[in-house]
Order: C-alpha cells, then structure tokens, then sequence
C-alpha cells in the first residue's frame, strides 16, 4: 500500500516533465498508477474478505506518535476499489475530453493523479493526523482543481470558497483529532473507534470531528460550495464532487460509528442534517436547468441520504449505507462522464436548448438510463438494492420503538420521491425531443470516449445483479456495529431473535418494497406536473441562501480586518512609541502594586553631588523635549551627557568619565554637521498623541524606572561579581586599570561586538550619504588615474563613482585651486587658502591647528599604551585622534581633512577590527580560549623594563576603529555635504541659508 | 568545541574586516562573505553533532571563568538555532549576489552590503551563543545597527521613513533591555545567565516578577508581539527584498529565543503564563486580521509573521517540555518559510513588476516555476499538511491539549482560525497575481479586494519586468527544499528538538552546561 502510495507521488512528479513531449497520452500513463491501486486490492482482496487487516507502518514522527500506518479492512478496502476503480477511469476518460492544444494539460494530469493518490492515502490511513494530512491535501489539490480554468473568475471564486469551507471544517475536526487522541491516549483510529474516550469532552471532540465530515462531504449548511465547484472541468466534478472527495465525510462518519453512534448527539446530528440536506438539495436540482447543476444537487442531496443511512448506527444501515455509497459512487461519476460528453458534443448542458438528443446519441442515452435507474432505485440495479436496505433497516428500528427511525424513514422517502422526479428530469432534459426546440446535431467524436460511463453502468447493473455476494463482503463492516439502536433498545420492544439483513435483489413482498414503489409513483407525479410545480417553487423565496452568508461572511471579516488594521497600524511613531510605553507602565507596575518587598532603608545617594547632577540633567532631558530649535535641542541633550560623565566622575570612574566627555564632544560635532541641512526649527509637533498623554507617560515611565531600582537594588542578598574584578584584573589580566582590564581581556567579547556596531554604525552614515558605495569619497587635489579593482570593470559601474570630487563644479576659488595645484607639484602649509573661500577662514585658528595636531596625535597613543594601568586606553585614545581630525576638517575644510588623513575610513575600520579579531583568534591556534591574553615583562634596550600584555593589541584595534569612525562621519556629514551644499549653491546660485551659515562657522 | 564556538562570531567578523579593506575588489568581497557564512554553516553542523552526542557546551571567553568573564554556551537549540540561521543567512545571500549581478548594485551595493550583512550574521550567531546577558545585549546591539543600515540601503524617502520608525522602537527597546539587566544586576549581582537563574530564587517573588515583565516588554518589542509589533509592518517590507528575507526570518525570532531562554532558565516559574497566552491569542488574530487587509505582498507578508509569533509565543507559555520542544520546531520552521516566502515575493517583484496584488496577474502562465516556488510555502505558512507548518501547528496543539484549560482550548480556536485566515490571504494572492490572468487587472472589480489597503507610500506603477537571474531561482528553490526537507525527515528533526526542549532546563540543563561543578563560592 505505501509502495503504491509512493508510486502516486513519483508518476504525479514525473508527469509535468513528460508534458513537454507527450500530450495526450500523459492521461493513459497516469491512470496506469489507480489501475494498478485497484488491481492490487483485488488481490488482497480474499484475505481482507476474510476478515484480516492488512497493516504497513512506518514511523514519522515517533515524538509524536505519529506512523505513517495503512491499514485495509472491509471498508478501506471497498473505498480503495471506487477510489482507485473510478479514478482510473475518469483519467482514461480525461484522454479524450481534453484536446491536445489545451493549455496547463500536465499541471492537471499530476495534480488529478496525485488527488487519485492522497484520496487512496485517506481512506487507508489509521493514523489520525495522517488522515488529517490526506483530508487536506484534498482540500488543496480539489481548489487547484476547480480552479483549472485560470481565467474565468467564478472558477477561481468557486476555488477559492471550496478550499475556506472545507478547511474551515478540517481545522474544527483538528481540534476535535487532538482532543480525541489526547483522551484516548492513541492516535491509531482503529484503537479510538475500538475503545472510544467517554466523557462531555470526547463527545465536544467527536462532534468537532464531525463538523469537518459534514463540510467535506458538503451538508447543510456547508453545501453551497459543491454546485459553485461545479465551475471545475467535468472530469473533476465527476471524480472529486461525485465519487471520492465528497466521499470523504460520508467515510470518516462511517469509519466513527461504531464507536460513537451511541454518542450524545451523535445520531440525532447526522439524521436531521442529512434529511435537510436531502431535502434541500433535492428540491434545489428541481429548480437547475444546467444538466450539471441538476446533477450537483442532486449530489448534495445524496450525500444527505448518504449520512443519514451511514451514520444512522446499526448494523442493517450500515450495510445498507456502504451499498449506497458505492452505488452512489458509480452512477453518478457516470452521469457526470455522460453530460461532459454531451457538452463537448451538443456544445452546451442547457436542457431547454438540448432536444432529440436520445436518437442521436443512443449510446449515451442508455448509459445515461441505468445509471438514473440505479439512481431512483429501480430493480435490477444496485441503487435499487441499496435502498430496498435502508428503507428495511429503517423501519425495522422504527417499529422496535425509535423516534429517530421513523424521522429517518420519512426523510428519506420524502426525499427519494425528490431524487425520482429530479431524475426524471435530467433524463428528459438531456435526452428527449422538445416541443419547440431545436434539434441539436451533436458534432462527432472518437467512440471509445464513452469507454470509461459506459464500464461504470455495466457495474452498476453487475453489483445489482450480483448483490448476493456483495452483501456477504459488506457484511465485514457492517457486523461491527449494534444491530439496534439505543432508542430502540430504551423502548423494550425490541424482538429477541433476528434474521440479520442479506443484501439481495429480491426479498418478496416486503414493506420497503411498498415504499420504493410509492416513492417512485410519487415521484413521476411530480416529474409529471413539472410545469405547476417549477411555478410553486418560483413562489417559494429563498430564505436563507447559505452561499449569500458564505460571501457576507466573507465581507464582514475582510471589513473587520480592515478596521482592526486601520485602528492598530496607525503608521505613527508616536503612537506606536506610547502604546509600548504604556505597556511598560501598566505591565510594570501592576507588577509593582502587588509588590510586597519594598527596602526597610533606601539609599538615596552616596554622595549630594548626585543629586544635584542628577537634577540637572532631568532639567536638560526635560528641556530638549521641549526645545524647538534643532540646535537647542541638540545642545541640551549633550547636558545630559556631560552630566552622566559627571555621575561617572562622582563614582570614581575617570576612565569612563573621560570617554563619555570625549563622545558627547564627538556626537556633537557630528550632530552639528548634520544640522547644516536641516530646517532650524524643529517640525511641526505631531498630535496623533496628545501633548498631555505624552507628558503623563514620560513621567510615568520616569517614575516606574526608579521605583524599580530602588525595589531591584534594596533586594540584593548576594554579593555582586565586581568585587573580585579588582583583584582578578591585576592578578589575570595584568593591568591595574579595572576598566580597561575589563573592556581590553575580561569582558574583551562585548568589546569586539561593540567595535562591530562602530563599524556598521560608520558604514551606515556612509551608507546614507554616499548611498552605493564607501570607497572612493576621498575628496583629494591631486585626482590621479584611479586605479580599478582587479575585478572592478567587471562589475558595471560598481568603481565608477557617482560623485567625483575634481569634477563636480566647484565654485570658483577651488576651481582656482585645483589649477594651481596643477601647476605647482607641492602643497601648501595651510592649504585652506586654496580651497576655502576668505570669508569662511580663519587663519589664527587654522595654524593653531596645525601646530596643536601631532601633539593631540601622540596625546592619542599615550592614551592607548598606557591604558592599561592608567586611565586610558584605545576607545580614549582613538576618540583623542578623532577629535585633533575633526579640529583640522573645521579649520581647513574638506581638502584639509583629505591631508591629515590622506586614507580610505573602511580600511581604517576594517584594519581595526582585523587586530581585534586577530586578537580573539590566534590564541585559538594555540590551543587556548578566543581572547586568551598572555603578558611579556622583559628589559628592552633604550626602554628599560617594559611590561606588555597581548590584549593590548586589541586595544589597538578598538582605537583604529574609533580613529575610522571619526574619520568616517567627518568624510560624509562634513565633506560629502560640504560637497553637495557647494554643488547646490552652484546650480541654484542660491545665498546659504542661516543654517548653513551657522553650520559653516561653527 | 572550545576553539569552535567562537569562531561561529569571529569568522564573520574577519569576513566583514577583509570586506572592508577590499572595498574596491567587489567579486573578493562576494567570495569572501560566502565563503565566511558557509565556514560558520560547516561549523554549525560540526557543533550540533557534538552538542547533540556531548550534551552542551560552556566555553570561557579568554579564559575567564563564569560568572566574571563571559561564557559562550552552545546546547542543543543553540546549535539547531546556528545551524539554521546560518543555512537562512548563506540563501539569501547568495540570492541577493544573483540579483547584484544582474542589476548592478543598486539594491545591494556590495562595498555596504557585505560587510554590514556579515556583522548582522555575526550578532545573530552571538545572540544565540550568549551565556551572559550583557553580551547577549551586545549581540542584540550587533544585529540591529546592522539591519538598520540594511532596511535604509538606497536611502530613498519611504526606506527613510520606516528606517526611523524601526530604529527608534529599536533603540528603545534596546534601552528597555538595557534597564532591566541593570535592575538584574542590581537585585542580583551578576549577569552571567545561569547565575542568575540560581540567585534569582533567593529574592523575593514578587521582585522576580517585576524584573521578569522588564525583560519581557524589552524582548516583546524585539519579537514582535502584540501591541508591541506595531512597528513592524511599518517597517520591513520597505527594504530590498533579500533584506527583508533575512529580517522576517530572523531578527524577530531572536527576540523569541531570548523569551525562550528567559522562560526556560532565568524565570522557569509559571507565574506569566496566563498573561503570555492571551497576549499571543491576541497577536494572532490581530496579526492574520492585518494580513488579510493588506494588497501588498511583501506588507501580508510582514504581519503573518506577526501573527505566526503568537503561536511561538503559546508554546512557551505553555511551560511544559512538550511545549517548549513543539516551539522550537515551530521556530524552526517559521524562519525558514518567512524567508523562503519572502524571497519568492522577490522573484514575483522581479517578474510582475510589482508586489501587489491589486497589480499582479498571469504569473502562473509566465513562470510557472516561481508558481510552485510560491505555492508551497504559501500553503506551508497556511498550515496545510503535511508541510513543516502543519506539524508545528500540530505539536503546539497537542501539547496544549494536554493541559486542556479553556484558556488553551481559547487558544487552539484562536490558533485554528488564524491558520484557515493565513490560508485565505495566501490563496487570494495566488487567484489574483497567478491564476487571473494579465488581461483582466485592468478596473478588476471583486468583493475580495474592496477592503484591500495597498502599501503607505507605495508605488502603484508597475516597474518593468525582468528575468529572474539562476542564481535568484536557484536560492529559493534551496530554501523550498530545505521547507521541505522538514516535512520528509520530520521525525529526526522532531526528536531533536524534543531533546533540545528536554536539556533546557533540569538536569543536565543549561545551569550544569555552565557550571559542571557546581557554581563557584569565591574567586577563582
């Protein structure tokens, strides 16, 4: 079975790529794959008629308890033949209906086989998630399905429906799976059914498994779907919506009843669901003129019957309920084969335009005859043995005493009379010679099209016929279930001995006999009357028009979504900023509400300094939210800034008191470059939250952090890490600075992060202002040939840089400048006076500068060498570097800075971040951890005593890093702009702005 | 292992540091940040067999013991999270390479791109090793400046405008995580991650609760959870589509392994169980409603994944074994359909000329290759069997069926119908942009696409159509394979991370990965 499972799977594969060499035929190859499913069961079939179960098993998901397990027993077995039977036929069937220069033929060809396959899957499967996997991938492969015809939009609509209702019904019938499985305890099906859970929560999960069969198998109110899916190619209609997906429900219901037909509902659920939808659907086919549609609902209502016989829960109705369903099975797919063979020969299925069509076409017609024959239960055919059963079974239980019996019994006669007079109408309709309409001359086509209808009523006529064993095999199934009915059994009136039910074509004069007969008479009445009863039902209004909910629900959740969307997604920052603070607040401190452990004594400050730092800088954070000038805001946010350094001072930590102060300095210098192109005043305030909501949650927030600080500081029990850091730093790692220590060789891992983010960080502002590239933005006097990448002209464009800085069009004392310089072959000492125009000089700072620079440079490698046990180190140090750059871009401008720094920054950066990771590396080929450090402590010549530690090298990469950073943000906020600002003066001939004024001179 | 583990951060590192020196050399770069991410790929295979045979392993940065220096800490989700992210990263990048290579660099400028995309996978691998919660903050810190230099590539005026949204909720978010470790060392005295799961239980519950929320707020915004995703959509579909891939994939999904973590090691109780679950009932059905609403493929995209955290987000609070197990397949997956998804809907962006569906038709009919390359993980993301999501979806709820609360039985209708509205704004898509065909966009009327919002500030022309480069295909067919590859060997990969789930906390759990002997009294 799973080898035959796979064989589905691999030709299904295979087909789309066979499609380009052969058309037609693909259909004969693929139906090779069912024929050899139902020879298979053939063989099997007298050990499984025996009695045995034929079990293959892989595992899948162990951790789950999930195994691929097939199982075959009688009904597995029976489903697999009309599977498998059918689905081969309809695939021979699909070889003439196409023409070969259709479009997508391989796309459908795989896609039915592998519908064929997971339909063979799901009716094997023992494992309940595997059938669940089977279930939907029916669901899938029946949307792509109807959905063939690409560009009609009803197909696709129809598509689209199908696959929401049916997986809407298989997500409610997988929670119901998991309840059940979870109870029971298994998830093999035979062992549920066999020792089925109890309790209110098995039976929520039995009837959530049920509402998943009663969408497949398309009942009220879930069967508007199937006559929509109609919009399918014919022969998908005739396997998918008559045959074997449709099946499905009808099979899970049956595969379930004979552990849970006793179940509170069970019973009363099916019985009065099916005989509405019997009802309905019959009354509905009534109505159709399209011959296909006569027939969909004419599907819907026998799926009704279908559900109630099988899921009615005794014995007789069982075996009934199986007969049925494969009768069902092979007369309506040969209807279905029988009106697309109409449609592609008459050109249309309208039954008022078909007339004279059974002299025409004398073959079809009989086909069409006894299958609509089988359909109304007429003898010698199966249908009629089928319902002979039912009516039997039903009447038996109803005369023991049940209720539910005589409801069953009624409904579906009532609706047999339906299904008599529908029938006769398609039969009419299709076949016979109108008064008034034309005669249709339908055009010729290959007589083997007929082969595969023709094959299903010759077994239709057969399984009547030869009932007798049929039954005997049915009977596998059907003795697993009770042979009366709880209601009966409850009455007392239940007949001690029994002759159990034999399928046969004839039993004598029996009741069920009596009701076949009148339900006929009734029916051709009916058929008869057809012109008064088309008018009563014109009369009737269509209250409640399940598809017109399916599309109002639809709406509704498309309008929901649409406003929910609207209402969340207000595509406002300040919003979205308000909505995770007051998270915070509301989650924090409901939190603290509750809290209990408040500290006996908090510390407020070590020392008033804090305090009135502290006060400062909320005057300052304060303020630069109210600030409404760039500058100014920008200003008091570097208050806060200095004021942390100043906390960090207070607490005994120059190291980082220098370097915040040496940052704010640098940020503010980048900030300044920034704020040159930027309106002064700040924009408008944005009101999607309103000023007193934001005012109240920034305070909010404000107070909840220092609560919880105090609450967080005033727990603490165990000693913090720090307080061996001092001692571990100069015994381990050699250094007295602990800071340093700690970033360079203890914590050195969170370093190398951080000088990555610097990187990005560079590469980012670069990212913004370049836009493509990093390389190449170093604006030089001497442009020299540039030297391509050695796979630079390779990749179009890629060195070609957008903006050059000698031929951008420079205003006029650098045009100057540059041809000067051409002339001459050194450069001036102070070379602003070429490049900058007089009035943005100033010469005193300029040389001040100049002399100030290599001072500044060796303050910077001090810093960086004695770190170590000083305060110091490569972030102080490379910021030291930065800061003596920056002051040489604002004396001499750009052309300036290309001087003092004539390098590439992502080199600089990547230099930098080659010696961290160096450092973090090579202890590795030691053997050692990444960062291990390792100290020499030797006499040098000249030197003396000199102690160094390896992670001093990492120090150098974090100051190359700082050094590249710097260097970066002046290249593209200072220069870059300087550049375009200049361009723009240029083209525009504008007079610079304020701001670019104050920006200039600062 | 000792010399492996940090490498997974430090090859990626050297990468991007060559990258940078040869900016100039652009097929150098190309090759240099393939060949780092495959290394790191090698070496994720490598240490989830050993994790997996050796239980797992703590290694002590420059040989410092825990909990003063930092410990890097590879157990079995660590591995599985390396591995797959790295598998992730190395896909996309090669489909971004296809797509540099035939457009030029626009999109990717190699001299940017490389280097900051290695940084980005350099901070994703140390988020995943990160045994100190500082560092685990540094790696936090690595992978968002990378990602936003990468949402803003090309700086045009609508990456701008969400590059600020995202960076600021980013930064405050960063801030947020930022307090609590302080508030975490000051309660307790250290960051180092198992410490603090030992210490924490000598503070007060009522303390331990407040620094649990601080850590979950900071962590929610990061994965995305309601109503702290907002952000989110607003953001990521800007981006060059290989970007996004990445994003979706993985960014968010750091923020739930550090829930994962958070949950399972440093506040093992129940105590925000209650809370998680209707906080991820609502982020799935706000999330999917979102979808639903969207015209935009790349912005539905964006809030299924949303939506899709909610799920993760269940099974943690579940706080059982089989939970946490049926979460990190469920991690597993929704990384490697995001992107796979997302780099689909860069081939249909390349083909259509479009993302949206308002736009978009007869795809089928012009490729229908990039057809089934969408098609399966549309369905896999929708929860159709037997796909990697379906699995998922089915762990999670067995695992909740097993408490069965009506709050989790809430949970499974909320789970189920979010599923069935993934599956109808996927399959929508798939009518309009690759069923109906190219004729019938023009003044298309269907009730199915009134409530539709197209994208905030995107374009409505259709861009020229463009072939899709091998290079493109050929990546999110690897990835479709790998979605695939879920399904077929299930079983293992399932018992994987049931052990994974197993060795998060307990015996043999992450305390004793870091501490074998026990948690030192004094200095070392």
């Amino acid at each position: 079975m799973l080898a035959v499972l796979g064989a589905f799977l691999v030709v299904s594969l295979a087909i789309p790529v066979l499609s380009r060499r052969v058309r037609l035929p693909l259909f004969l190859i693929a139906a090779l794959i069912p024929a050899a499913a139902f020879v298979h069961a053939l063989t099997v079939a007298p050990r499984v008629l025996a009695g045995e179960e034929i079990i293959e098993s892989v595992p899948w998901i162990s951790a789950l308890d999930i195994t691929l397990t097939m199982r075959m027993d009688t009904l597995a077995w029976l489903l697999v033949l009309v599977v498998s039977g059918v689905g081969a036929l309809v695939l021979l069937y699909c070889a003439r209906y196409f023409a070969a220069s259709e479009d997508g033929l391989g796309r459908f060809a795989a896609i039915l086989l592998a519908f064929a396959g997971v339909m063979y899957g799901l009716v094997l499967s023992d494992d309940v998630f595997v059938l669940y996997v089977f279930w939907e991938a029916t669901s899938v492969f029946s949307y792509l399905l109807i959905g063939h015809y690409t560009g009609k939009s009803a197909s696709r609509g129809a598509a689209l429906q199908a696959l929401l209702v049916t997986t809407a019904g298989g997500l409610v019938m997988l929670i119901g799976i998991v309840i059940l499985a979870q109870l029971a305890g298994t998830t093999s099906l035979a062992a549920i059914v066999e020792q089925p859970p109890a309790g209110p929560l098995a039976t929520v999960g039995v009837m959530l498994l049920l509402i998943g069969a009663l969408s497949k198998s398309a009942l009220v109110p879930f069967h508007f779907w199937l006559p929509a899916a109609m919009a399918a190619p014919t022969p998908v209609s005739a396997y998918l919506h008559a045959a074997a997906m449709v099946k499905a429900g009808i099979y899970l219901v049956a595969r379930l009843a004979p552990g849970f037909a006793e179940y509170p509902g069970w019973r009363v659920l099916l019985v009065s669901i099916g005989v509405v939808t019997m009802l309905v659907g019959g009354w509905r086919a009534l109505k159709q003129f399209d011959l296909k549609l006569v027939l969909a609902y004419g599907t819907v209502s026998q799926l009704g019957f279908l559900t109630v016989v099988v899921g009615y829960g005794t014995r007789d109705a069982a075996l009934a309920g199986v007969a049925l369903l494969l009768a069902h099975a092979l007369f309506k797919a040969t209807l279905f084969l029988a009106v697309g063979i109409i449609d592609s020969r008459a050109g249309t299925r309208d039954l008022r335009k078909l007339s004279g069509l059974g002299r025409a076409a004398p073959v079809l017609a009989v086909v069409s005859a006894l299958a609509v024959s089988s359909m109304v239960g007429l003898p010698p055919l199966l249908g009629f043995v089928a319902k002979e059963a039912v009516f039997t079974a039903f009447l038996t239980d109803a005369l023991a005493g049940s209720a539910t019996g005589w409801v069953a019994l009624g409904g579906v006669a009532l609706g047999s009379v339906l299904t008599v007079a529908y029938s006769a109408r398609f039969l009419w309709g299709a076949f016979a010679n109108k008064q008034g309409v034309e005669q249709t001359r339908p055009a010729r086509k290959p007589a083997d099209f007929a082969t595969a209808p023709v094959i299903l009523a010759v077994v239709s006529l057969a399984g009547g016929l030869l009932s007798d064993p049929l039954g005997t095999w049915l009977e596998g199934y059907a003795d697993t279930l009770p042979a009366w009915s709880s209601g009966a059994l409850a009455s007392g009136s239940v007949p001690d001995e029994v002759e159990p039910y034999h399928l046969a074509l004839w039993h004598g004069l029996e009741p069920a006999l009596g009701i076949s007969a009148l339900t006929l008479l009734l029916g051709c009445l009916l058929f008869w009357k057809r012109d008064a009863v088309f008018a009563a039902q014109s009369r009737v209004p269509a209250r409640i028009d399940a598809a017109k909910s399916y599309w109002a629900a639809m709406r509704a959740i498309d309008r929901t979504a649409a406003r929910t969307t609207a209402a969340t997604q207000r595509g406002s920052l300040p919003v979205y900023l308000g909505v995770i603070l007051l998270v915070l607040v509301v989650a924090v401190g409901s939190a603290l509400t509750l809290n209990r452990s408040w500290p006996q004594a908090p510390v407020l400050w070590d020392h008033p300094g804090q305090l009135a730092v502290a006060v400062l800088m909320a005057v300052g954070a304060i303020a630069a939210a109210r600030a409404t000038k760039r500058f100014e805001a920008v200003v008091l946010v570097g208050v806060t800034g200095y004021g942390m350094a100043a906390l960090f001072a207070i607490q005994g930590a120059p190291d980082l008191a220098i370097t915040q102060v040496l940052i704010e300095t640098v940020t503010l210098v980048a900030f300044v470059l920034v704020l040159r192109r930027l309106p002064v005043r700040l924009g408008e305030k944005h009101e999607s939250v309103h000023r007193g909501a934001r005012a109240a949650i920034g305070i909010a927030v404000g107070l909840l952090m220092a609560t919880v600080a105090m609450v967080a500081l005033g727990s603490r029990v165990a000693d913090p890490i720090s307080l061996e850091l001092p001692r571990m730093a100069s015994e381990g790692g050699h250094g007295d600075n602990v800071v340093n220590v700690l970033l360079v060789d203890v914590r050195a891992w969170d370093t190398l992060g951080e000088v990555a983010v610097l990187i990005v960080a560079a590469t980012g502002v670069a990212s913004l202002i370049f836009l493509d590239r990093r390389t190449d933005n170093l604006p030089r006097l001497v442009d020299g040939p540039r030297r391509r990448g050695l796979f630079g002209a390779l990749v179009q464009g890629s060195t070609e840089p957008r903006v050059r800085a000698g031929s951008d069009g420079p205003s006029m004392p650098l045009r100057n400048a540059i041809r000067d310089d051409e002339d001459s072959s050194r450069l001036p000492w102070l070379l602003a006076g070429r490049t900058l125009a007089p009035e943005n000089r100033s010469i005193l700072l300029e040389v001040v500068v100049r002399l100030l620079f290599h001072s500044l440079i060796v303050v910077s490698v001090y810093l960086l060498f004695a770190g170590h046990n000083l305060p110091g180190g490569g972030f102080a140090g490379g910021l030291v570097a930065g800061l003596a750059l920056v002051a040489r871009y604002l004396a001499g401008g750009r052309y300036e800075l290309a001087i003092a720094a004539p390098i590439d920054a992502g080199r600089v950066l990547g230099l930098g971040l080659v010696f961290a990771v160096g450092t973090a590396t090579v202890p590795l080929i030691f053997g050692a951890d990444a960062l291990t450090s390792t100290w020499f402590d030797d006499a040098v010549p000249f030197f003396g005593q000199v102690e160094f530690v390896t992670s001093t090298f990492f120090d150098v990469g974090v100051y190359l890093i700082v050094v590249g950073l710097v260097l970066d943000v002046l290249r593209s906020l200072g220069a870059e702009v300087d550049r375009q600002q200049e361009e723009e003066n240029d083209s525009s001939g504008a007079q610079p702005t304020a701001a670019e004024e104050s920006g200039s001179r600062v | 292992m000792n010399t492996l583990v940090p490498l997974v951060v430090l090859v990626p590192l050297l990468g991007a540091a060559i990258a940078l020196i040869a900016a100039r050399l652009p097929r150098l770069q190309v090759a240099v940040t393939i060949l780092a991410l495959t290394a790191v790929l090698a070496i994720s295979v490598v240490l989830l067999v050993l994790v997996d045979r050796n239980g797992g392993h703590a290694v002590e940065v420059g040989g410092w013991p825990a909990p003063y220096g930092i410990v890097l800490v590879v157990d079995r989700l660590a591995a599985l999270m390396l591995l797959v992210s790295s598998i992730v990263l190395l896909a996309v990048l090669i489909f971004s390479v296809g797509q540099g290579m035939a457009d030029g660099d626009d999109e990717t400028p190699v001299s940017i791109y490389h280097p900051t995309y290695l940084i980005l996978a350099a901070g994703v691998f140390n988020a995943f090793i990160a045994g100190d919660l500082f560092n685990l903050y540094v790696g936090f810190e690595i992978l968002l400046v990378a990602s936003y230099v990468l949402l803003t590539l090309g700086g045009t005026a609508e990456r701008i405008r969400a590059g600020v949204t995202y960076i600021v909720v980013s930064l405050v978010s960063s801030l947020l995580f930022l307090a609590a470790i302080g508030m975490i060392y000051g309660a307790l005295g250290t960051v180092n991650i198992a410490q603090i799961s030992e210490r924490l239980i000598e503070i007060p519950p009522d303390v331990q609760l407040i620094l649990h929320i601080m850590l979950l707020v900071a962590f929610g915004i990061k994965a995305a959870i309601f109503p702290l995703s907002f952000w989110l959509p607003d953001s990521y579909p800007t981006a060059p589509a290989p970007v996004t891939a990445v994003f979706a994939g993985l960014l968010t999904k750091v923020g739930v392994y550090a829930i994962l973590r958070t949950e399972t090691v440093m506040f093992p109780t129940d105590q925000l169980s209650t809370p998680l679950m209707i906080v991820a009932a609502l982020t799935m059905i706000i999330g999917i409603l979102g979808a639903v609403a969207q015209a935009d493929i790349k912005r539905l995209l964006s809030f299924t994944l949303v939506s899709h955290i909610g799920y993760m987000i269940f099974g943690i609070a579940l706080n059982t074994v089989i939970g946490m197990t049926a979460t990190i397949y469920y991690v597993v997956h929704h990384i490697v359909v995001q992107t796979t998804l997302f780099l689909a809907s860069g081939l249909i962006e390349r083909r259509g000329g479009s993302t949206s569906i308002n736009q978009l038709g007869g795809l089928l009919k012009a490729s229908p290759f990039i057809g089934v390359l969408f098609f399966i993980p549309a369905m896999n993301l929708g929860g159709i069997p037997p796909f990697s999501g379906f699995i998922g979806k089915v762990a999670l709820f067995v695992s909740g069926a097993e408490q069965g609360t009506p709050l989790i039985y809430a949970l499974l209708a909320a789970g189920a119908a979010t599923s069935l509205l993934t599956l109808y704004a996927l399959a929508r898509v798939w009518n309009m942009a690759f069923w109906r065909s190219k004729d019938e966009v023009e003044d298309y009327k269907s009730p199915l696409l009134d409530q539709l919002s197209e994208r905030p500030g995107g374009t409505d022309t259709v861009q020229r159509t463009r072939a899709t480069p091998l290079l493109m295909s050929g990546a999110t067919t690897a990835m479709v394979g790998v979605s695939l590859a879920l399904t077929v060997f299930a079983g293992p990969i399932y018992a994987f991370a049931d052990r994974a789930g197993e060795s998060l906390a307990g015996t043999n759990g992450y305390v004793d990965t870091v501490y074998p002997n026990g948690i030192p009294d004094g200095a070392p």
